[in-house]
């Protein structure tokens, strides 16, 4: 080798050690990125995004919404769970007014000053369903997939369909391919694992709650919402789905109610910055040109 | 003015200070953007000290308050939702420029002679910060908090004979509980104040012997230097604007992008949750300690020695590393081996990330492997940067004379 052959070697060795290290950097990179929640999801199903007004950077809060959302909460949900944090007075900040915020408490048994707690103790509630229902003022922040999660597990529940087809399938004790296939389309189970399937089927088919969001699909909370439950007086139609949409945009709400002031003092706090950091930019250029 | 400032300098000389050590302090004209981690790293500490008081002037270090008092602080304290989203993020953001402060400072090669004890310092504040940060996690008392902390308490049990006894010592009882967290707010306060300190002697060490560059080499020409002000004040600020509107936008648009969804639910000493896991930052340390699980009675001590021992290296790296040439730009094989190292942190934080027994490809390759190897690689690059630069081996490429 003569030694303009040698340089180029040296060149291209150098550059292809520098390549392959910054292919493994980047490799890693998209690893620790992609793989975490595919990979190693802990049974839980993947949760259908949905579009919440108050997500973004411009989000807001639909008043509408949350009038009504507050309403399912207290008449379809306080029989069980509080709200410890928020107090009624405070739903005014959305629109309704002293005379209803009195009215809604006095469903309630309680003034404009109590906090939204459930009339159920702690102790009939641990005889009626095991466990103590969760205080849902931080729910949609206490879980993984935060609003949407609480959104899949309000309408992840078996439909009359589901049960049928659990009972139609467990009927011989057995399950066929075409019965798994079925089974994992409608309920989203895993049709590779018969044994798990079944037994799943088997308890709901003895009428234990199935929903297919929860973690292990079994859980304490009844069906709580259903088509028509609440009577909205706005004129929205009261299906399942809006009621849910509805409770978890309160729900949403309760766990953060300065969210607006934080995204509306966000957008100044970064006009701001963005105009000073280009401003000391230009400086910075401006004095650094006398070195260069 | 004048005449006030004359009449200080004659019985503390400030102005001296000042010009000697920050407007005319000589700073090397070629420092690239990597330089601008340091100041950013006080600036942040800044943050954190100040979020920090106004936050403790409302909390409360108490078993059955502080998860309410921190929703408190969130929902009535004026801006206090403010407060604690820059204090939990900053945390955040103190590891990842202090990452980058360090990763600089090995690329480089800035720990080498003369700027060990510059290096060292760097260090005790490193492990400063991870106890700071620790304790502080505790504070709002969510089920993270608690069983994190009962988790990593736990690991001094491992210590021979005295450990069990430790761990009561440091719980102030038989479990993690009430004035666990009441100790940890004291320590939490007064940690930040002692890094304070710690920051000044980093600076002292570093102003006596000056930073360290891009090339590595020393600096003999007058030229080579530049009056940190206005140039590196400047530059600081302009690195501290970027840094602020990435911060503020997770402040404002994600401030819960880092934390755990766990730790919003009330600690409770009762019920475990399905799946502990550290803040991001202790994740590739994390995975070191539970990577070391085949030595039977002896892998709790082995794998909390790993874990110490995996930032305590650091502290011999000045020794290890016998290349005449400092920067690793000019170091081809130090440099993939850096690259290397950075890459197996990453892939160390994912397997912390995870579940100790979960597994990839359909279950055919178990994460604690990926983890064991990846822990021997952490190691191994010390190992090789010793091997490859006390034998020879490396064929630096040609270092410029000066900058
Ligand atoms: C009949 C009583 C009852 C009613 C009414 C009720 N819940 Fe529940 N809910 C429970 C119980 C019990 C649990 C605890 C379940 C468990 O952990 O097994 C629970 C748990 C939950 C959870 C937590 C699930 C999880 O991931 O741990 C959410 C979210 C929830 N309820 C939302 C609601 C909403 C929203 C409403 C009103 C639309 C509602 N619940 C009405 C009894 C009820
Ligand atoms: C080295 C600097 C510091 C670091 C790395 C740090 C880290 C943390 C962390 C990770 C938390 C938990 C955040 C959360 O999830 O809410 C926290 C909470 C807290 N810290 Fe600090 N902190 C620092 C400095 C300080 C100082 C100087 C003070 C007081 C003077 C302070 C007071 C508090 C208080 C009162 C809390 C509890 C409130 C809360 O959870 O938001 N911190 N800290």
């Amino acid at each position: 080798m003569n030694y303009q052959q040698v340089v180029q070697l040296h060149r291209f060795t150098k550059q292809a050690s520098l390549r392959s290290a910054t292919v493994l950097f980047f490799a890693a990179m998209l690893l620790v990125v992609v793989l975490p929640r595919g990979a190693v999801a802990s049974g839980g199903v993947a949760l259908p995004k949905q579009n919440w007004s108050f997500a973004g950077m411009f989000g807001q809060f639909d008043n509408a919404a949350l009038k009504r959302g507050a309403q399912v909460a207290i008449q379809a949900c306080m029989t069980c769970h509080s709200l410890k944090y928020i107090k009624f007075d405070q739903l005014r900040q959305f629109g309704y007014t002293e005379i209803e915020v009195k009215a809604l408490a006095e469903s309630q048994g309680r003034t404009k000053k109590d906090a939204l707690l459930s009339g159920m103790d702690a102790n009939a509630a641990k005889d009626a369903f095991g466990v103590v229902p969760p205080d849902l003022s931080l729910i949609t922040k206490a879980r993984k997939g935060y609003e949407d999660y609480t959104f899949a597990i309000l309408t992840g529940y078996a439909s009359a369909n589901d049960l049928a087809l659990a009972t139609r399938v467990m009927a011989d004790d057995k399950i066929s391919d075409e019965e798994a296939k079925e089974v994992a389309s409608a309920l989203g189970l895993d049709m590779h694992h018969l044994d798990k399937m079944a037994e799943v089927l088997k308890r709901m088919a003895a009428g234990e709650n199935f929903n297919r969001y929860f973690p292990g699909h079994f859980f304490a909370m009844p069906q709580p919402l259903s088509d028509g439950a609440v009577a909205y007086t706005d004129g929205t139609e009261n299906s399942k789905i809006q009621l849910a949409r509805d409770v978890v945009t309160f729900l949403a709400w309760a766990g953060e109610p300065t969210m607006m002031e934080r995204k509306s003092l966000g957008v100044k706090v970064l006009l701001y910055l963005f105009v000073l950091t280009i401003m000391m930019y230009a400086v910075k250029r401006r004095i650094w040109a006398r070195v260069h | 003015m004048s005449k006030i400032m004359e009449w200080v300098d004659a019985r503390l000389p400030v102005t001296e200070l000042l010009k000697s050590q920050a407007t005319e302090y000589p700073t090397p004209k070629n420092l690239n953007y990597w330089w601008n981690f340091g100041s950013l790293a006080l600036f942040v500490l800044i943050i954190m000290i100040a979020s920090g008081l106004f936050l403790a002037m409302h909390y409360k270090a108490d078993a059955n308050q502080s998860f309410d008092v921190v929703e408190h602080i969130m929902r009535d304290v004026n801006f206090g939702w403010l407060l604690r989203y820059m204090h939990a993020n900053g945390a955040s953001f103190f590891f990842m420029v202090v990452y980058i402060h360090i990763l600089r400072g090995m690329y480089y090669g800035s720990y080498r002679k003369p700027r060990e004890i510059l290096w060292w310092f760097g260090i005790i504040l490193f492990f400063m910060m991870m106890a700071t940060a620790f304790m502080g996690y505790v504070l709002p008392w969510g089920q993270m908090s608690y069983w994190g902390a009962a988790v990593i308490t736990n690991l001094m049990s491992a210590i021979p004979v005295v450990g069990e006894d430790l761990v009561v010592w440091i719980w102030g009882g038989f479990s993690v509980g009430d004035p666990t967290l009441n100790r940890f707010f004291a320590l939490h306060f007064l940690l930040p104040l002692v890094i304070f300190g710690v920051v000044i002697l980093h600076l002292w060490a570093l102003h006596a012997v000056h930073s360290n560059n891009p090339v590595g080499i020393d600096l003999h020409d007058e030229k080579d230097s530049i009056p940190f002000h206005p140039y590196y004040t400047i530059k600081d600020l302009y690195g501290m604007g970027v840094f602020l509107i990435i911060f503020c936008a997770f402040v404002f648009y994600a401030p819960n992008f880092f934390l755990e969804p766990d730790n919003y639910i009330p600690a409770n000493p009762m019920q475990t949750p399905p799946h502990i896991v550290p803040e991001w930052y202790f994740l590739p340390f994390y995975a070191i300690l539970r990577s070391i699980d085949f030595l039977g009675s002896f892998s709790k001590l082995a794998g909390v020695i790993a874990m110490g021992g995996a930032i305590a290296i650091l502290f011999i790296l000045p020794f290890l590393d016998r290349s005449p040439v400092r920067s690793f730009r000019y170091r081809p094989l130090s440099k993939q081996l850096f690259w290397m190292f950075v890459a197996d942190c990453f892939v160390l934080g994912w397997v912390g990330y995870n579940p100790a027994d979960a597994a990839i490809f359909e279950g055919a390759l178990p994460l604690i492997v990926i983890g064991r190897t990846c822990t021997a690689l952490y190691f191994s690059y010390f190992f090789l940067l010793w091997v490859i630069t006390a034998f020879d081996i490396e064929k630096h490429t040609p270092v410029p004379k000066s900058i």
